[in-house]
């Protein structure tokens, strides 16, 4: 392990490349680019291949072709990208790909402010795509988080055979911090799991007894069917309700029954709180320093981030506020994850904290906002 | 139990019959495409495990379903950056595109024309049948101009897309154009593709008795497959100028371009080991 | 122990690259914890150039990214100490530099006037080096970081034929 200052852009950078990233494919876009120049000088020195596509279109179909070719595969952007690549995201799904997207979030809609920040992709970033399933979500709002999380990321995609997105934002691209920065010998990493029975008994979307297929890749004699069309075990396309039903709820399930085991939270004076800030990303850091000065002043405040954004682990988020008298939903958009955690704890009162801020929002306009509200 | 077809080996017979429609070229294009492959299996230049096929959507795209070799079947138009992206991960796979006109030469034009820049080591058989068949008869930008589309009930106003021009321009290895009217010429351009390094691009004329036959007034697939096959042109080597795409004046079939630059992967892993003096893991 | 440190100046005169040795000083070879921002105009010299550090014992004191009541500054223009005064706190350690600063406002501080460009461009021979003297100032008064810390990051992130300059002017103080 070893000491750097990093932003949290090349801290994801690095981290892909400690957690075995073979396959980058990407196109420029503010404020991602440098996660791509720095893979694409340093990935090579690592046996990995870094590739500018024509589009996002492009960069995201490849990444899902090099994962079928086994290997781990990332692309990053920023919202008019990821826009681009839902499609393919949706494909990814269904044919339950391992990848990860670094999605780094500016000022929208549309081109908005390209270099500055913002929280408005929060939902997009899983409901975006067609077809009515969830991506696992994860964000950080440090460049130690970015590293540990884009770690994280990887593991539950190959563990689940599924895409994750790793939701950064532009105040979290540039913030420089102090990272650990570990060797893979360090790391626990999680690979997907390979076929046991010979090519010809084998089915790609066949979970046998869990919910996840073992994957087999491109070129092993496997005869692997990639297939959008919904499908059964075999990967043959079959139009019928029973086959959907049955497509539809596994893939559901493998992430659902998964929440808890893909939680992850920080809290700041959660034993002793009236008053619970939760957020998310890089405005977790002004709500944690939000409700340090409503302590100054004398309420009982927390602050909670959430670094798994989703599947949103419903029981444990009623748990880790059930001794909370009001939840604040401190996010820099107009309240969209508030409408998640609404959903969720019904037993006491959630309030949204919507904030509108080209960079990080300054804790005294939180602490301004939810006094009214003590 | 019946007498297997030859080339039951290549395939997921319990797929069969195709979902084509009767009269349809797709199957004469898997035939001598699968025919071709067999050829180079047993001359030893192919190996079985090492070929691919990636389709985007469309009837065509379904090629994919059949032959029984590793296949993706991916979404419209994106066939060609993920069969990249495997062959630069696996530079051993023989990395077989099939799509039509629409997912190759509309959705999917940005990546045609990046992959042919790049002279990417993919073999792209575009099957042309002018029209949009699994959708129910909509332009295509290879429709005949004139002709009456359910997208252009009043004529089709637009110049048709001459993609084998496209290809020879952007520097494609190799560029030829078949017929599913002449199927061992057909045979004979998969054959020699498949050994090709760098980009190479076969557009295949087939006919849709279903969709275009009925548009153009051939429903009869005898009738539809006679008159391509009268407007067919065969050249030896044609000049890419020669390479008339009219329904009028016919469409030239023959090799436009076979070149030996060196792929996309042999260059890219020249500049990588230039680099690091050979030293990829 | 938890510090806030605002360095600004005009774009031009080294700010980021200042912030960015002291930020990768502490990182690197202290047990403390680091956050930091850059803020620059879109324009490479004459507008704002800001770093914001918030330096800590304890991980989770290293808390935010903008300084809101800076306990060390540095002002390397008048625009920048106008603009960002008010983000000082009372009883706060600053740093002047008096080549470009006229009027200093009546505030509680510990001030250090020193004119760094001046100093730069006479005693090392070129005002470029106006940010590591300063810095080495910063080091020498507050021992925040070793001063071989910081040499050695300059010979990590500085162009090979200007570390030998740069480490002069860092040493311009600290070696006093």
């Amino acid at each position: 392990m070893r000491y750097e200052y990093l932003t949290g852009n090349i801290a994801i950078a690095e981290a892909s490349i400690t957690a075995g990233l073979k396959f980058y494919a990407g196109y420029p876009i503010t404020p991602t680019s440098d996660i791509f120049e720095y893979l694409a000088k340093e990935l090579p020195k690592h046996g990995g291949h870094v590739i500018q596509f024509e589009d996002e279109i492009a960069s995201i179909n490849a990444v899902i072709g090099a994962s079928w070719a086994c290997a781990k595969s990332m692309t990053a952007t920023s919202g008019p990208g990821f826009s681009l690549m839902l499609e393919a995201l949706s494909l990814a799904v269904i044919t339950e790909t391992p990848l990860v997207v670094a999605y780094v979030m500016r000022t929208g809609p549309s081109t908005g402010v390209p270099t500055r920040s913002g929280q408005y992709d929060v939902l997009q970033s899983t409901y975006g795509f067609h077809g009515g399933l969830v991506i696992p979500v994860l964000a950080p709002s440090t460049p130690q988080e970015a590293y540990d999380l884009t770690i994280r990321a990887f593991n539950i995609s190959e563990m689940l055979r599924t895409p994750v997105v790793l939701l950064s934002d532009a105040v979290i691209a540039h913030t420089y911090g102090k990272v650990a920065i570990r060797e893979r010998s360090e790391v626990d990493l999680i690979d997907r799991t390979k076929p046991s029975v010979p090519p010809d008994a084998y089915k790609p979307y066949d979970p046998v007894n869990g919910l996840v297929p073992p994957m087999a890749c491109f070129g092993e004699g496997y005869n692997v069917l990639v297939e959008s069309l919904t499908h059964d075990e075999r990967g043959y396309y079959a139009p019928r309700t029973d086959v959907q039903r049955r497509l539809m709820w596994r893939l559901y399930k493998k992430i659902v029954e998964n929440s808890g085991k893909l939680f992850d939270y920080s809290s700041t004076y959660l034993d002793d709180c009236d008053y619970a800030l939760v957020s998310y990303g890089s405005t977790a850091l002004t709500a944690n320093v939000a409700a340090k000065l409503l302590r100054e002043k004398g309420y009982r405040a927390c602050s909670v981030k959430l670094k798994t954004l989703f599947p949103v682990y419903e029981d444990g988020i009623v748990n880790l506020l059930r001794g909370v008298k009001k939840v604040f939903v401190v996010e820099n958009n107009l309240g969209l994850y508030y409408r998640e955690l609404r959903g969720v704890i019904r037993d006491k009162e959630v309030v949204s904290v919507p904030l509108i801020d080209l960079d990080v929002p300054l804790p005294q306009e939180v602490v301004e906002v939810i006094k009214e509200w003590l | 139990m019946a007498v297997g077809h030859p080339l039951d080996p290549y395939l997921r017979t319990d797929r069969i019959p195709t979902m084509w429609c009767p009269g349809c070229g797709l199957g004469v294009v898997l035939g001598t495409l699968l025919r071709a492959i067999d050829r180079r299996i047993k001359e030893g230049l192919l190996k079985r495990e090492h070929i691919a096929f990636v389709g985007g959507i469309g009837c065509t795209a379904r090629m994919t379903l059949y032959p029984l070799f590793d296949s993706a079947h991916v979404i419209h138009g994106r066939a060609i950056p993920f069969a990249l992206a495997v062959k630069v991960v696996k530079p051993e796979m023989k990395m077989i595109v099939v799509g039509g006109d629409g997912d190759i030469a509309a959705i999917g034009g940005n990546h045609i024309l990046h992959a042919i820049r790049r002279n990417a080591d993919i073999l792209v058989v575009m099957v042309n049948n002018m029209i949009y068949g699994m959708t129910g008869g909509q332009l295509a930008p290879t429709t005949p101009r004139g002709l009456y589309t359910t997208t252009t009930p009043y004529g089709n106003p637009e110049k048709e897309i001459n993609m084998v021009k496209l290809a020879a321009a952007l520097g494609a290895n190799y560029v030829a154009r078949g017929s599913i009217t002449h199927p061992h010429l057909l045979e004979q351009v998969f054959y020699k593709a498949l050994v090709k390094q760098g980009l190479a691009f076969i557009e295949v004329l087939s006919t849709c008795p279903e969709i275009f036959g009925r548009h153009i007034g051939l429903r009869n697939p005898v009738d539809l497959y006679t008159e391509l096959k009268k407007r067919v042109v065969v050249k030896t080597k044609p000049s890419v100028d020669e390479s008339d795409y009219d329904w009028e004046k016919g469409f030239v079939i023959g090799e436009f371009v076979e070149k030996d630059e060196p792929g996309y992967i042999e260059i890219y892993r020249k500049y990588i080991s230039k680099a690091f003096g050979g030293g990829e893991e | 122990m938890r510090l806030e440190i605002l360095i600004a100046g005009r774009g031009g005169q080294g700010i980021l690259l200042l912030g960015h040795i002291l930020g990768r000083a502490i990182a690197k070879h202290t047990n403390l914890h680091i956050l930091g921002s850059e803020i620059y105009a879109a324009e490479t010299r004459g507008g704002d150039s800001r770093v914001d550090l918030v330096v800590a014992d304890r991980e989770e004191d290293a808390d935010f990214i903008k300084v809101m009541r800076a306990d060390i500054a540095l002002f390397m223009h008048q625009l920048q100490l106008d603009a960002y005064r008010d983000l000082v706190r009372d009883g706060a350690v600053v740093f002047l530099d008096k080549s470009n600063v006229s009027s200093v406002p009546q505030r509680n501080w510990r001030i250090y006037l020193e004119p760094y460009t001046d100093i730069a461009e006479k005693e090392i021979g070129t005002s470029r080096v106006a940010n590591l003297v300063a810095l080495g100032h910063i080091v020498k008064v507050t021992s925040i970081v070793p001063p071989g810390a910081i040499e050695d990051v300059i010979k990590e992130v500085v162009s090979k034929e200007w570390v030998d300059i740069n480490i002069k002017a860092f040493r311009y103080f600290t070696q006093r």
